[in-house]
């Protein structure tokens, strides 16, 4: 059983969802309101991880994070050691891999906002960014914790992206799938088991908690 | 009249012989033999009029599917412990065992890489400018067992053990050298000489003294679908020309039996 | 005849004019041009007629393709000047047909929302004062969720007030509500109106409230004002059809000019199609003209006698032949040679014992008689 792993995985997924949060939240605006022709093109990009196998994600991580690739260069230039087999590197994987699963649950719940409340505030004299805040974000609490709450889950069970970018390193990049994984390959079955449970028990108790507290539902 | 009977037989004849079914067979084999066997299948479909197909992996992966019931008709492994292992428990029959050839390993470099592996030798991973070693996964993969043996024999091991990436196969480590992600890579020779990686680095050959043989062994599973074509297809990769194949591809020939 | 476009109230400094230009992909043209001085201006038309539209522009949230909208010296939007304040900034209190009051709210934090500038105690007293003018402090922790139709109506009025408004635009505010509070509403606003004095531009489809609120009414059909002016002047003597029909003459008669009678002041028309002849107001006309006569349905007397010493110049002889009861109005219909529809009320239905196939008599005075003008282009 190994604790590490598994703190590694919770630590990542932790980190990813904060960051998605920071950063999808102002894309998921931009896509609910902008009315810009060539908008759609913004929201396939958007929603290729979802349909790109991870291993191809992956792949083209590996080579963009590589020094032959200009983004790679800059990145070795800066730290003096490229972005591949470190956990900053996961980190930056996993935030395109599950930007989907943040961003869309968000921009759902900002598009079901009815337009005249914002008309309403804007008459009112407040600004966009406080109508965000002040009316958009509280009526959007559900979709904004579905976003949070996949993003998470999403990237915990992550694993074909960490294989091609992570080089299985213990304590930075060996996550708890690629542990099990490693186990299973081992045939440690007993121990795979034993791990895969408790991320099992793990990930329902988070997800229970989170769908509890937001039972509640603004009406009207 | 009797001749349109005679001819019409004889057109008939000739249409069952060419409807008649081409057989087919799966095998599963070692990453490194991709590109070996590729060839080896494809002159053995030319001669016999069969389709083979070829499933690359890590050995330790298949010998897990062939626990749980996968029908490969011939498993190629990059080891011999995993066809012994199954030989043992009764999952494929013990005499189709057959070690194929030897593997090797080496040291590998990119093209666009600073080091003289030639002069260096194993010294090279301690240069400085290597951050990143890459080698397949120990635990479940024989030449990332042999690399380690081997790390360990030129007392190298504990220097270089933070440096170390896995990959999970063979070929994905050869990958992550390949890309320029690991500064260097003990991969298989059978990897560093193929048409893929061939041109796009160097190589220096790890001696032979330093890790255990790595002796290759093929094995027929008892759930195999058509155990006759594939003993056919064994019975061919023994050929000369299937060995030249092999050995090109550097695969030393299996030792001579005793 | 016809008093139309001038303005009795003048424009004072703080007066709302709207030239509006608008196109709509579907074909529909908004073409507006209005004046709302202090006080009640009603936006009257039929659904569709771009009355919505018009408080739009005012408000910021659609921009008009040409014009110029202004309150008092300054100006809100100038599409030659491309100018366009955005909505934020105008300083316009909309009240949406639909409230739009924010439904994770409190009702005094509802009112509130527009005093964010204030700091927090000076925010709450102005709110709670706000509530207070409208009888609702009591519901002041209330969600919308847990008030009554009335009741949200008054928070969202107090909520678009309490930021002083130079301009208040009310979109159908009363529509939805029952005779009894509709009343109360009224007085709430009439009563803030005459301590604020801004212009109020109050859109509704409903002649009751025409007549009970408003100072000024703007007719609006199709995209276009018909008419402007009070409401007694507007609707009561409309000059063009599609205000008469709008306004709820239920008369409306293709007529030919007889005989004029300039001493009496008053002319002759026969009905075309029949022989039945009207007195109406003297116009400038000549006999043998064609002419368009209106009869507000609520301006008909109904006799089941032939009435005797009576002022009004026409009377009319005919049969009942329809009768239908619709709430608390009683819709009859009589044959006199053309069909002329009547309203009453129950108890005259009772009183008089209608029947269907009675022979009765209509009495119009010449006065409810309504020249139309032929429609414009």
């Amino acid at each position: 059983m190994s604790w590490q792993a598994l703190a590694l995985s919770v630590k990542l997924a932790v980190i990813v969802s904060a960051v998605l949060f920071v950063v999808g939240m102002p894309i998921a605006y931009w896509i609910a309101s902008s009315r810009w022709r060539w908008k759609f093109l913004v929201e396939a990009v958007v929603a290729l991880p979802l349909v790109l196998p991870p291993t191809v994600l992956g792949f083209y991580l590996l080579v963009a994070m590589g020094p032959r690739s200009p983004l790679g260069r800059l990145w070795l230039r800066a730290f003096g050691h490229t972005l591949s087999f470190t956990f900053e590197g996961l980190v930056v994987a996993s935030l395109l891999y599950s930007l989907p699963f943040a961003v869309q649950p968000f921009a759902a719940a900002f598009r079901s906002v009815d337009r005249q409340l914002v008309n309403a505030s804007a008459t009112l004299g407040v600004s966009r960014l406080r109508t965000f805040a002040r009316v958009i974000v509280p009526l959007s609490y559900a979709g904004i914790i579905t976003g949070l709450v996949l993003s998470f889950a999403h990237t915990l069970g992550e694993f074909g992206v960490v294989l091609m970018v992570g080089g299985n390193i213990p304590g930075v990049t060996r996550t708890v799938s690629i542990d099990i994984y490693d186990q299973v390959q081992s045939l440690n079955y007993a121990v795979a088991n034993q791990t895969a449970l408790v991320l099992l028990a793990i990930s329902f108790i988070t997800l229970s908690v989170v769908y509890a507290v937001n039972r509640k539902v603004w009406v009207l | 009249m009797k001749n349109v009977r005679l001819g019409s037989l004889f057109l008939l004849v000739l249409l069952l012989a060419k409807s008649a079914p081409a057989g087919e067979i799966t095998v599963a084999a070692a990453s490194d033999l991709t590109f070996a066997l590729t060839e080896i299948a494809h002159g053995y479909e030319q001669k016999s009029g069969n389709r083979v197909k070829l499933a690359f992996g890590s050995s330790g992966n298949f010998f897990a599917q062939i626990q749980n019931g996968a029908t490969f008709d011939v498993f190629f492994s990059a080891d011999v412990e995993y066809p012994r292992k199954l030989a043992a428990s009764g999952l494929a029959a013990a005499p189709t065992l057959w070690v194929y050839g030897t593997g090797r390993i080496v040291l590998w470099a990119p093209a666009d890489s600073p080091l003289d592996l030639g002069k260096l030798g194993m010294k090279a991973l301690l240069d400085p400018s290597v951050q990143k070693i890459a080698i397949a996964n120990p635990a479940h993969a024989p030449y990332g067992r042999a690399a380690v043996a081997a790390l360990q024999s030129f007392k190298l091991y504990d220097q270089v053990r933070d440096k170390l990436v896995l990959g999970e196969n063979i070929s994905q480590a050869a990958q992550f050298v390949a890309s320029g992600n690991a500064q260097l890579g003990i991969l298989a020779l059978s990897l560093a000489v193929a048409p893929t990686l061939k041109g796009k680095g160097a190589y220096w050959e790890i001696p032979t003294d330093s890790y255990p043989p790595l002796e290759q062994a093929a094995v027929i599973p008892t759930a195999a679908t058509d155990k006759s074509l594939a003993r056919a297809f064994l019975d061919y990769v023994r050929t000369p020309e299937a060995q030249a194949i092999l050995r090109q591809s550097g695969f030393q020939p299996p030792p001579e039996k005793p | 005849m016809g008093a139309d476009g001038d303005a009795e109230a003048p424009a004072g400094k703080h007066a709302l004019s709207a030239h509006i230009q608008k196109c709509f992909p579907g074909g529909f043209e908004l073409a507006a041009e209005l004046e709302a001085a202090a006080g009640i201006t009603i936006l009257f038309g039929r659904s569709g007629s771009g009355k919505t539209t018009i408080l739009s522009c005012v408000a910021g949230l659609l921009a008009p393709d040409a014009g110029r909208i202004a309150v008092g010296s300054r100006v809100l939007f100038d599409r030659e000047q491309r100018l366009d304040v955005p909505v934020v900034r105008r300083n316009v209190g909309y009240v949406f047909q639909d409230l739009a009051l924010f439904p994770h709210l409190t009702a005094e934090q509802n009112v509130a929302y527009g005093l964010g500038r204030l700091a927090a105690r000076e925010r709450r007293r102005q709110a709670q004062a706000m509530l207070e003018q409208f009888r609702i402090a009591h519901l002041a922790g209330r969600k919308p969720a847990e008030l009554s139709g009335g009741e949200r109506q008054r928070v969202a009025l107090a909520r678009s007030l309490v930021i002083e408004p130079q301009v208040l635009l009310l979109d159908e505010p009363l529509a939805a509500l029952d005779l009894p509070t509709q009343s109360q509403l009224f007085a709430d606003l009439r009563r803030w109106n005459r301590e604020h004095q801004i212009p109020i531009l109050y859109v509704t489809h409903s002649q009751r409230e025409v007549f009970a609120l408003g100072e000024r009414v703007v007719v609006l059909d199709a995209g276009k004002v018909l008419a402007q002016g009070t409401p007694q002047q507007v609707l009561r003597a409309p000059l063009q059809e599609t205000v008469a029909q709008l306004a709820g003459f239920e008369n409306i008669f293709d007529a030919r000019v007889i005989a004029l009678h300039p001493a009496h002041g008053t002319m002759t028309c026969r009905l075309e199609g029949s022989s039945v002849e009207l007195e109406v107001p003297l116009a400038k006309a000549v006999a043998g003209e064609a002419a368009r006569i209106a009869v507000n349905a609520g301006d008909i007397l109904l006799a089941v006698e032939c009435p005797r010493g009576l002022s009004a110049r026409n009377v009319l002889a005919g049969r009942l032949v329809g009768l239908e009861q619709e709430g608390i109005t009683v819709h009859a219909r009589i044959d006199c040679g053309v069909v002329f529809q009547v309203k009453l009320t129950p108890t005259a239905r009772e009183s008089l014992a209608l029947a269907v196939g009675r022979e009765v008599w209509l009495v119009i005075k010449t006065y409810s008689c309504h020249l139309l003008e032929p429609e414009p282009g």
